[in-house]
């Protein structure tokens, strides 16, 4: 019963299959298709020919093609979250419960409000926009624009998250061919053969490309058949993949392709842990683009009418999916191709009213196939304007070889101006097509390394030459990849005539002639172009906006560029020629983010207590890849600043523990070791002794400070150094680049060791009883034996091998211990343990900041790619006695000037103030004017120690001025307020807590 | 202090348990957690190359490869991660003591490195797993590129690795760094799921 | 881009990190023009149409320094080698 549901398809024939009825919806109507249909053929059977309306006149547009360059019927697919815009009926293979809504119609597709912009098309022509709302200004952003954007545009996103996952993958091949046509399929049995691996990919859901929708027979089989037997063959063959609805989009460097695989968006339901699509990375040794052709409109007035369908696509709804475009078929075709539709509509017993062909002298037997299909032959006339209403095609005007006009009716109108080869990826990284005069069209001059083009992608129209040039790529690929082929039996076809006469455009129509079917650019537009004096291809582009559509022109551009030279009376060649960009079609954004959304955007690190520290409820913040406790918030605890400033608190007076595994740690190994350090840091390592640690700092090459940290000397050829959790890896990267390019000759080795080791700090009065509950007995830790800046190796906790550090960030007495990472998660539960008669207490890094800034310790914020180490006031750490890295450079007069900002402190005049950081010093009194900047606030932070704000900043001649008053202005925030300049360090200024 | 003995714990701890585990359970790719690896970094000293080979070869009977390839003997495998550069991998013995045990018998011709805790290791088999691991690996595994004894460092969804292949099954074991095992877990997880997992120990 | 590592193989450029021109070298700092010749070793650089030798770091890898050849105008790669000359 289904059949009778769908008026316009055929009774038998087809590779539809009957037995699978599918329902879906357009714009809310039921209908009913088969599988093996697209959207775009079970509308055509459900006898819809509106199916949207366009961009710019919201004219009345129907399907046009039957593949990926379909420019017209475009359609929502889908609803809520999965809806969907701007998606080709074409290609869109219907599944049970489809729903498609047609866009840029309001408020219905028949009757569309905005079509009245038809009426004022004389104003919408080219250029309008940019010469009518010029002025004034202030209109644009208020005014114009958001009317423009409500009239303009096409579907509308669903503005809800994407419900579905994405996936990238990679594949690597000897063979990629693409397309999977005769040129293709023969490309791929030939290398398939030989024994390489290769990968076929073809964006359709089924293998066979025109073959499927012509009536070519192979070696005495069908079409279909054969392609059937062929798949088969690669199908079982190991070293083959076949990606269906799989298309490469992209050609990139060194034999690299982007593809993009519609895993389930054929299914009607998503699949429990599929992804919707899948891109892939493709790496071949050679690729054979067999990508086919695109057939081009004929320009004539009302060429873009519902109905007006191309040539070759009424014969794929008609011979593929068994739906007839029209009841009463005219044809206008410059070539032999374009007969093709009159012979096939005939044998499908579709009556062909017409064939009007611009060739006046046309061959007999092609004079006989329109007799024998009962059509008017019309040799030498031309389509002057179809005509009809919104639903479609009613009537066509054709001017006769004798220059008279008769009006035809006709409800669809097959138009063949001639192919185009598909050639889109052999521009992609540069290369420029060139004319080839014997087809009338552009075919690729120098592809990409690796690539070949065959068949009908090479401009060889004919069945048998695609054949033919599919194997011999094939064959070479194979070959170049390594592989010995033979050159299979080429399968015997019928000829196959690929006659042709130039037609761009139809001179004396009267009515909208388009070019760019998707953009709205008509053969007026085109002329206001060149007379306005945008001749050039680029200025064409961008004046009329002709090919910057989502199909990027690929029915549109050589017509526009053969009109153009009409107008200028130049070749084709010498107005330019059309290239493309990845991708060949539209690509989603979440294809291209794969697994890396939401909390998968990139990668996450967790630190040895990252698990207890959850169990404390600590809230976490993102350091590069890390995620940090930030504090440990008590019961009762809302504020933030309560809970760090009780951590900073309770470090100070007892005892507190931070996990500080995120720095990264470097093991350097060697003879050479001191030598190699020496040369990277400013001040001296070579002579640190055995069992001592010591803060450095290292410069890039141009002066400027890269990185700080501790280094200890663990043994005469070990020093284990630490680095800031941000640039762990740029370091490691330096130190390489010093030691492989730099200084070879040197016996140095380098291991990140950032991983191997849990390192907590634990700091405060109490820190050293809290140790002595961990360290085994055996090892002394007192102040003698182990005093400030020191190091040893020792175990703990019955045997467990650490590393003791006597360091201090925090500026209390302080220790960093470390541990095999396996042994963080028990080490922390082990020092809460033995520290709970202390208070011990965890610190986040909240509370580890305020306590740097209490200290004047430089972090992230002050090394910020501009300072020198005299700027941090280090400066009598570079040593004069060396080379070392960005020595000679920070010696420049600019770096070494005794005026340059320095580090120093701020405290607020008014104590109750708050600091904020990234407020720019004046001068008291002065305007606040870039000429009066004095440097910024770097760092701030509520001290509890001192209850009162405080700040670190860069203040020009800094050092010379502590006790003045410079007034901090922050635009950002509109505050204002007057600091006091004194010592970065606002604790323990002599550093004796340190050596208790 | 014999009290707190302190007990290491898996990379992998709360890392395998997946919402939706069940029904994506079978047999495509099978997970088995490797905490029993202790590793070091072997680099030769300037100029000791040579001598390092010959320790290596006669304490353990292991040629040491150019390239990027695993030897083992035994319990112990030495894999190339670059020039002069070796991961030592112990299965099975003391990870506290292996890289000390190394440096002892290979003298001074090599700088060891103690990376027992450093990684997190999974090894991943079955019929999917190549299909699996090329969703985030731009390195050919197929059978005639990359065969059992091959290992390659590289990344797997931006997640740095060393993967090294052990047999035909084929059976990979890959390891990241330690921090990293949850967020490597979760892709594995995600994109094994559709073939089926199953993890063969927790 | 696929580059040509020595020791690990081809790999994708993701897995590189890009420095620069390969063939400047870090001046001697004892030099009566040193901060001259630092300047120009810092700062300078040629940037040829064609072949051209750079140091590119295989971060994701072995995590050796390479000297590539690449073709600036169709990044064609004509090879790589270690960059340590003295690489055992």
């Amino acid at each position: 019963m289904a059949a009778q549901s769908q008026p316009a398809r055929l009774q038998s024939g087809g590779l539809i299959d009957r037995a699978r009825p599918l329902e879906f919806q357009f714009d809310g109507r039921k209908m009913t298709g088969y599988a093996g249909d697209t959207l775009a053929s079970a509308l055509v059977a459900n006898g819809v020919t509106l199916t949207g309306r366009s961009f710019k006149y919201h004219r009345p547009r129907g399907v046009l093609t039957a593949g990926s360059e379909e420019p017209n019927a475009l359609v929502e697919l889908r609803g809520g979250s999965r809806r969907e815009p701007n998606t080709k009926a074409t290609t869109v293979e219907l599944f049970a419960g489809l729903e498609a809504r047609s866009q840029n119609r309001w408020p219905s597709l028949t009757f569309d409000a905005l079509s009245v912009n038809s009426l004022f098309a004389p104003l919408l022509v080219a250029g309008f926009y940019y010469k009518t709302f010029m002025w004034p200004a202030a209109f644009w952003e208020k005014l114009y624009e958001p009317l423009i954007r409500k009239a303009a545009g096409l579907g509308r996103a669903s503005g809800l998250p994407d419900p579905d996952t994405y996936e990238k993958a990679f594949a690597f091949c000897d063979v990629l061919v693409i397309g999977g046509g005769p040129t293709g399929l023969m490309a791929a049995l030939t290398a398939c053969r030989a024994g390489a691996r290769v990968i076929l990919c073809d964006e359709d859901f089924g293998f066979g490309g025109r073959l499927l929708s012509e009536t070519f027979e192979i070696a005495g089989i069908s079409g279909a058949s054969w392609v059937g037997e062929t798949v088969a063959e690669l199908a079982e063959s190991a070293n083959v993949t076949l990606m269906r609805r799989t298309t490469v989009f992209g050609v990139y460097d060194t034999g690299t392709y982007g593809a993009l695989e519609r895993v389930g968006d054929h299914l009607p339901t998503h699949v429990p842990h599929q992804p919707r699509q899948r891109l892939w990375k493709i790496v071949a040794k050679r690729a054979v683009l067999a990508a086919g052709a695109i057939e081009r409109p004929i320009v004539f007035g009302g060429n873009d009418r519902p109905g007006a369908v191309m040539a070759a696509a009424v014969r794929s709804y008609v011979n593929r999916y068994a739906a007839v475009p029209g009841r009463r078929i005219a044809v206008f075709t410059n070539n032999d191709d374009g007969w093709k539709t009159v012979a096939d509509c005939a044998a499908a017993g579709i009556p062909v009213e017409a064939v009007i062909d611009p060739r006046a002298n046309l061959p007999e037997g092609l004079r006989n196939l329109a007799d024998r299909a009962g059509a008017t032959l019309f040799a030498g006339g031309r389509v002057l304007d179809a005509y009809g209403v919104s639903s479609g095609l009613q009537a066509i005007d054709v001017e006769t070889a004798g220059g008279s006009i008769v009006t035809l009716n006709a409800d669809c109108l097959a138009m063949s101006g001639g192919w185009n080869p598909a050639l889109a990826l052999t521009t992609h990284l540069g290369s420029r097509p060139v004319w080839r005069p014997d087809i009338h069209a552009f075919v690729a001059s120098a592809p990409p390394p690796g690539l070949e083009v065959a068949g009908a992608a090479n401009g060889s129209l004919a069945l048998a030459a695609c054949l033919a040039e599919g194997a011999a790529e094939g064959a070479k690929a194979a070959e170049a990849a390594g592989f010995s082929a033979s050159m299979p039996a080429i399968p015997a076809v019928g000829a196959d005539p690929t006659g042709m006469m130039p037609l761009w455009k139809v001179e004396r129509s009267r009515t909208k002639a388009f070019v760019d079917f998707q953009n709205d650019v008509t053969a007026k537009d085109i002329a206001i172009s060149e007379s306005e004096g945008y001749r050039s291809v680029e200025h064409l582009k961008r004046y009329t906006a002709l090919g910057m559509a989502t199909d990027q022109g690929k029915t549109a551009n050589v017509n526009a560029l053969a009109i153009m030279a009409a107008l200028t009376g130049k070749s084709i060649p010498e107005t330019g020629v059309t290239t493309f960009r990845p991708p060949y079609t539209p690509v989603a954004i979440a294809a291209f983010a794969g697994h890396h959304r939401g909390k998968h955007f990139r990668p996450t690190r967790l630190t040895p207590s990252h698990l207890w520290a959850a169990e404390q409820g600590a809230p976490f913040v993102e350091t590069g890849q890390w995620l940090r406790a930030q504090w440990y918030p008590r019961p009762g605890e809302t504020d933030w600043l309560v809970s760090v400033s009780r951590e900073v608190n309770a470090t100070r007076s007892g005892v507190g523990v931070c996990d500080v595994s995120t720095l990264g740690k470097i093991d350097i190994m060697g003879a050479d070791a001191g030598a190699f350090l020496d040369r990277v840091y400013i001040n001296t390592f070579s002579t640190l002794a055995i069992g001592k640690v010591r803060y450095g700092v290292m410069l890039r090459e141009d002066g400027i400070v890269m990185d700080d940290g501790t280094t200890a000397r663990l043994a005469d050829h070990h020093y284990y150094m630490s680095t800031t959790t941000v640039n762990a890896a740029k370091v490691m990267q330096h130190l390489e680049f010093c030691h492989q390019v730099l200084w070879p000759e040197l016996d140095v080795q380098l291991a990140s060791a950032t991983e191997q080791w849990a390192q907590f700090a634990i700091a405060g009065p109490n820190a050293r009883d809290t140790l002595r509950g961990l360290i085994d007995p055996e090892f002394d830790i007192s102040n003698e034996a182990l005093p400030y800046m020191g190091a040893t190796t020792l175990t703990i906790c019955g045997g467990l091998p650490a590393r003791l550090f006597r360091i201090s960030f925090s500026g209390e007495l302080a220790y960093e211990i470390a541990v095999p990472a396996g042994y963080g998660d028990g080490l922390i539960r082990a020092i809460m343990s033995v520290g709970a008669p202390f208070g011990v207490t965890p610190y986040g890094t909240e509370a580890l900041g305020v306590m740097r800034i209490e200290k004047g310790h430089a972090a992230g914020n002050e090394l910020n790619g501009t300072i020198t180490a005299a700027d941090l006031g280090l400066g009598r750490m570079m040593s004069t006695k060396k080379d070392y890295i960005g020595r000679v450079m920070a010696e420049r007069p600019g770096l070494a000037d005794p005026e340059r900002p320095r580090l120093v402190g701020f405290k607020p005049v008014d104590r109750a103030q708050r600091l904020r950081a990234g407020a720019h010093f004046l001068p008291l009194g002065a305007k606040a004017v870039a000429a009066n900047d004095e440097g910024f606030m770097t760092s701030v932070a509520f001290s509890p120690s001192l209850n009162h704000w405080i700040g670190l900043g860069y203040l020009k001649n800094g050092a010379s001025r502590l006790g003045e008053r410079v007034r901090a202005h922050d635009p950002v925030r509109g505050l204002e307020f007057e600091v006091e300049i004194c010592d970065p360090i606002f604790i323990d200024p002599k550093g004796e807590r340190l050596r208790v | 202090m014999s009290d707190l003995a302190l007990k290491p714990l898996s990379a992998f701890r709360g890392h395998l348990a997946f919402t939706g585990m069940s029904e994506a359970s079978g047999a495509g790719v099978t997970l088995e957690v490797r905490d029993d690896l202790a590793m070091a970094i072997v680099i030769a000293r300037k100029g000791r190359l040579a001598a390092l080979a010959e320790n290596v070869c006669q304490t353990y009977g292991i040629d040491l490869p150019a390239g990027p390839k695993r030897v083992a003997a035994g319990s112990l495998a030495f894999i190339g991660t670059g020039p002069g550069q070796f991961l030592a991998v112990e299965q099975g013995g003391d990870a506290l003591t292996f890289a000390s045990r190394l440096a002892g018998a290979l003298g001074d011709a090599a700088s060891i490195s103690d990376q027992s805790a450093s990684r997190a290791v999974l090894r991943v088999s079955g019929p999917r797993v190549r299909g699996v691991l090329a969703k985030g690996l731009a390195i050919d595994l197929h059978p005639s590129v990359f065969r059992p004894g091959d290992a390659a460092l590289s990344s797997i969804a931006l997640i740095g690795a060393h993967l090294w292949q052990l047999d035909e099954r084929p059976t990979y074991e890959i390891s990241v760094f330690r921090s990293l095992a949850g967020s490597f877990a979760e892709f594995i997880w995600s994109s094994a799921a559709e073939y089926g997992v199953t993890i063969d120990n927790p | 881009m696929r580059i040509p590592c020595p020791y690990c193989g081809e790999r994708d450029i993701h897995e590189f990190a890009y420095l620069g021109d390969a063939t400047v070298s870090r001046p001697d700092p004892a030099r009566n023009d040193a901060v001259q010749a630092f300047y120009e070793y810092v700062y300078l650089r040629d940037n040829p149409a064609g072949s051209f030798q750079e140091l590119w770091y295989h971060a994701a890898g072995c995590h050796s320094w390479l000297v590539v050849t690449r073709d600036t105008r169709t990044h064609a790669i004509f090879g790589a080698r270690l960059a340590s000359r003295e690489a055992s």
